[in-house]
């Protein structure tokens, strides 16, 4: 075998301009930083636009506070337009799925932490990287655009049912339609290329000792992230193509009168759906792993099982996707074959439910910010994953269905799952990114707050969705069956409110801490992770000389580490030995 | 794990073969009066055929490993289930 | 072994530490691409099958709106480019970075990269042409994305013979072979602009060699990826 001499990158780069160093940057770490900038601030106005719709529901028909500063054709004399209404609902789902939550965990994570975990100076494709974020980049602005255009954005739900969609004489919606498709198609090549990257960098790009079973959960989620997102954007691609045509160029996919079928895009979005929201849970899931072994002090339990977990839900994934259609009248054999598919996902899932339990079980707990979001994590999308029993059983389904019982169930594990995930996972590895800690306390008053307020926002929702109130509803009270309920309503509104408030801590310690947060050592969680040998903020091309990898990633309270707690992937103790076939990187 | 020196697939007797497929296909499909089911079936495989010659000749799938034989197939099951489930739903 | 430097052999690297997928990078991240396609080709075909085949009244017949000749021919042009593309990968393979060399007793020449290349691009730019050709000529007649248009002659005669020319499903057949057919026409056109630029940077100067031709075997894998599209594309859309 030979050794192939290949000097780290940094050795002969000749200093680089600011524009090509922090704009235009090929190196992993930038382009995380820039999807991490990004990506929060389409949270935050996927927020704002949560706020409206709040707004809307608690008190219908209330002028809104600053709601003056908006367009007649948004807003009358303060009161939400019912075409705004809609228009909000349709844009909080859009930019929270594809513009904040898939960035966050895959276009910050993936991209920060892959190379670093696995061991190698950067990702597999440098430049297609640096593409993947302009284009996510784009993608958002184009779908912002929407607003600004004439008659507004699409109006159709973030799910884009047709006809509805692919009809403006009955949306209303024309440009801002069109621009939902087009962002779509934008973003999925965003997406298909940075998965490119980061299956082939984990799969050819490993360091030496870093075998698939020493792998990090994080890094096998990502991993089954990006090859479930590669084969699954392609057919939303396909499908908001032929949405595009059927309002452009008179095509007829969606048209029933002439021949097409409007279920036909039911189908192909959501047999792109059930594995985006896969796509949306599982970098949340390995993160959360990382987290709970090292705020356990812990190997994480049962590790090969929560790899075959990770796989066996992204496989099963791609068979449950009639679930979201049980109402749209299809075969009942077709959906009782469904129906059992979607019960069975439920096992992996409660796997590592179960998983994450036996790792903190007599552990030396430390609650530090990450393992306090991380634990909320677990509960929550516990409560999440129930709720979703309830659907996966078809005629309890039919009832529920577009109500705000499910409204409860996909932000327990959106929000409850995956936004406290990325709660755990931004401090945790903000030292990395920044050099700098963030604020402890902030972070503990965050949490708590967050917490409780969440569970004030969503629980609710459970009883208003049983008790029947649909979702997208412009009003309640025009219902008479819902008028008592709209107490409840009300109640949510305000603790939806305070719970946006108390997010300006999470972003106040965010950025203050940029510049004013306590400078971070070099392993200040005393993690076992390869990213925690390089200094804070990891260099350029991370190691000279890449690591060696001795044993697997959750090695806490081991033996061998001797009085210390943890025992870190590179270092090397007597006993152990070089990995075979070492070849200089 | 390289791969090891191969005979070199002929690829002008590999052309020769698409192009026979290809006129045995047209006739097939416009000058044999076969029942419009079979022809369907007959016009498929025949396409696979081709497309496979292409596959594993041209793009070497043949002489690769498993591992890229099984980033091509992946993508296959996932088509079939979604189409056939489509297809299956109309009443 | 020596020190391999510069002259290490890319297209077989030594195996790393880690055995990954067994070829380097980007061959399999090419592959991975491939598989995506795979699924947005699945999209716009497979909603095709669905749709086409949900029809309770007849298609067109094959022919009857289409030109299958002109297609049969085009269909052929690809896949001479296809065994063009082949050639020239066997060619750098082999490190023939020429143009065309003189065999010894022999009429016929050795062509080398820049000569098997360049046929793949003149025939892949054909294809692109006869495609556009062939839908300035159906636009024309009658035929659009948004069915039969009223009025034109295609129009007459599905008023004619509403059977054979598939009058009551024009507007989804138009709707599908456009949209299908155009985005593999797409596909085409970044493989023959991929091929232009690694023509003139890296084919010309030679900059390929025996040792490493990735880029070569790269755009020849998406170049076949193209064409066995096709071949599948040409069966269901043209022929049945």
């Amino acid at each position: 075998m030979t050794t192939v001499a290949h000097a780290p990158p940094q050795a002969h780069d000749a200093p680089m301009s600011f524009w090509r160093k922090y704009i235009f940057s090929t190196d992993h770490k930038i382009i995380g930083i820039q999807f991490l900038f990004v990506s929060l601030f389409f949270l935050f106005v996927g927020g704002l636009l949560a706020m409206q719709i709040r707004w809307q529901v608690g008190f219908p028909g209330k002028p809104m506070p600053g709601g003056g500063i908006l367009p007649e054709s948004m807003v009358v004399n303060g009161v939400i337009l019912p075409e705004y209404y809609i228009q909000l609902v349709t844009m909080h789902g859009t930019f929270m799925v594809f513009f904040a939550i898939m960035p966050l965990l895959v276009g910050v994570y993936a991209n920060f932490l892959i190379p670093l975990k696995i061991g190698t100076h950067d990702m597999a494709f440098p430049r297609i990287n640096m593409w993947s974020f302009w284009l996510a980049l784009l993608a958002g602005l184009i779908m912002t655009a929407g607003f600004f255009v004439p008659e507004g954005t699409s109006r159709a739900g973030w799910t884009m049912y047709t006809p509805l969609s692919a009809r403006p004489d009955l949306s209303g919606a024309t440009v801002g339609q069109m621009l939902w498709c087009v962002s779509i198609v934008v973003l999925g090549l965003s997406s298909v290329m940075g998965s490119v990257n980061y299956i082939t960098t984990i799969i050819n790009h490993r360091a030496p000792g870093m075998t698939w079973f020493r792998m990090p959960l994080s890094v096998w989620a990502l991993f089954i992230t990006a090859i479930l997102a590669v084969l699954a954007l392609p057919v939303l691609q396909g499908a908001a193509i032929m949405l595009l045509f059927d309002q452009t160029l008179g095509t007829h996919f969606f048209d029933p009168v002439a021949g097409g079928q409007a279920l036909l895009w039911q189908h192909l979005f959501w047999f792109f759906g059930h594995p985006e929201v896969y796509i949306l849970i599982l970098p949340a899931m390995g993160m959360v792993s990382d987290i709970i072994a090292n705020g356990s002090r812990k190997p994480i339990f049962g590790y090969h099982s929560m790899v075959f977990a990770i796989v066996g839900i992204a496989f099963l994934g791609w068979l449950v996707w009639g679930h979201h259609m049980f109402m749209s009248g299809m075969n009942p054999t077709l959906g009782s074959t469904f129906m059992v598919s979607t019960l069975l996902i439920a096992v992996p899932s409660a796997i590592k439910v179960f998983n994450w339990l036996g790792t903190m079980w007599r552990g030396n707990l430390r609650f530090h910010v990450p393992m306090l979001n991380a634990v909320a994590f677990v509960s929550m999308f516990t409560i999440g994953g129930l709720s979703g029993i309830f659907m996966a059983a078809t005629p309890v389904d039919i009832p529920i269905h577009d109500t705000y019982f499910i409204v409860a169930h996909l932000h327990y594990v959106l929000f409850g799952g995956s936004l406290f995930a990325l709660f755990a996972a931004i401090p945790f590895w903000y030292p990395k990114m920044f050099g700098r800690m963030m604020d402890e306390r902030l972070g503990k008053i965050h949490f708590w707050l967050t917490f409780v307020t969440y569970n004030l926002v969503f629980f609710p929702m459970h009883v208003i969705g049983m008790g029947g109130q649909m979702r997208r509803l412009y009003d309640p009270t025009v219902y008479d069956f819902l008028k008592p309920q709209q107490p409840l309503n009300e109640f949510i509104t305000i603790s939806a409110f305070a719970l946006f408030a108390v997010q300006f801590i999470f972003m106040f310690n965010f950025l203050w801490s940029l510049k004013k947060g306590k400078k971070a050592p070099q392993n200040p969680w005393d993690d076992n992770g390869l990213e925690w040998s390089l200094p804070n903020p990891a260099p350029h091309g991370n190691w000279e000389r890449v690591p060696n990898v001795y044993r697997g990633p959750y090695e806490f309270s081991a033996p061998e580490a001797g009085s210390s707690d943890f025992l870190p992937q590179h270092v090397k103790l007597s006993t152990d030995k070089e990995p075979a076939g070492r070849l200089e990187r | 794990m390289t791969t090891t020196a191969h005979v070199r697939p002929n690829y002008i007797l590999i052309w020769v073969y698409l192009f026979v497929l290809t006129v045995v296909e047209v006739g097939a499909a416009f000058f044999s009066g076969i029942p419009k089911h079979w022809l369907i079936l007959i016009l498929v495989v025949l396409a696979v055929w081709k497309a496979l010659l292409v596959a594993l000749y041209f793009m070497h799938l043949k002489f690769e490993g498993w591992r890229l034989r099984l980033i091509f197939l992946v993508p296959l099951p996932l088509a079939f289930i979604l189409v056939v489930t489509t297809m299956m739903e109309k009443p | 072994m020596t020190h391999a430097t510069a002259t290490a052999n890319m297209m077989h690297p030594p195996v790393p530490a880690e055995p990954g997928a067994g070829v380097y990078s980007n061959k399999l991240g090419m592959w991975v691409f491939l598989a995506s396609d795979v699924m947005f080709f699945t999209a716009l075909i497979g909603s095709y099958i669905i749709l086409r085949f949900g029809m309770t009244e007849p298609w067109a017949a094959p022919g009857a709106v289409l030109n299958v000749p002109l297609t049969g021919i085009n269909t052929f042009l690809l896949i001479c480019s296809s065994v063009s593309m082949v050639k020239a990968y066997a060619a750098i393979a082999d490190g023939k970075k020429y143009f065309l060399r003189p065999l010894p007793g022999k009429l016929m020449r050795d062509g080398g990269l820049k000569f098997w290349l360049l046929i793949t691009i003149i025939c892949g730019a054909a294809f692109v042409g006869v495609q556009v050709y062939e839908y300035i000529k159906l636009v024309e007649h009658g035929f659009t994305p948004a069915g039969y248009r009223e009025g034109s002659l295609l129009a007459e005669h599905a008023l004619a013979d509403p059977v054979k020319y598939g009058a009551a499903t024009g507007a989804m057949y138009g709707s599908t072979f456009f949209t299908m057919t155009g985005f593999h026409g797409f596909h085409v056109t970044c493989g023959v602009v991929s091929m232009l630029y690694l023509y003139f940077t890296k084919v010309l100067p030679e900059k390929y060699s025996a040792q490493d031709y990735r880029g070569i075997e790269v755009v020849g894998l998406y170049w076949h990826f193209v064409d066995l599209v096709w071949i599948i594309l040409f069966t269901i859309v043209y022929l049945i």
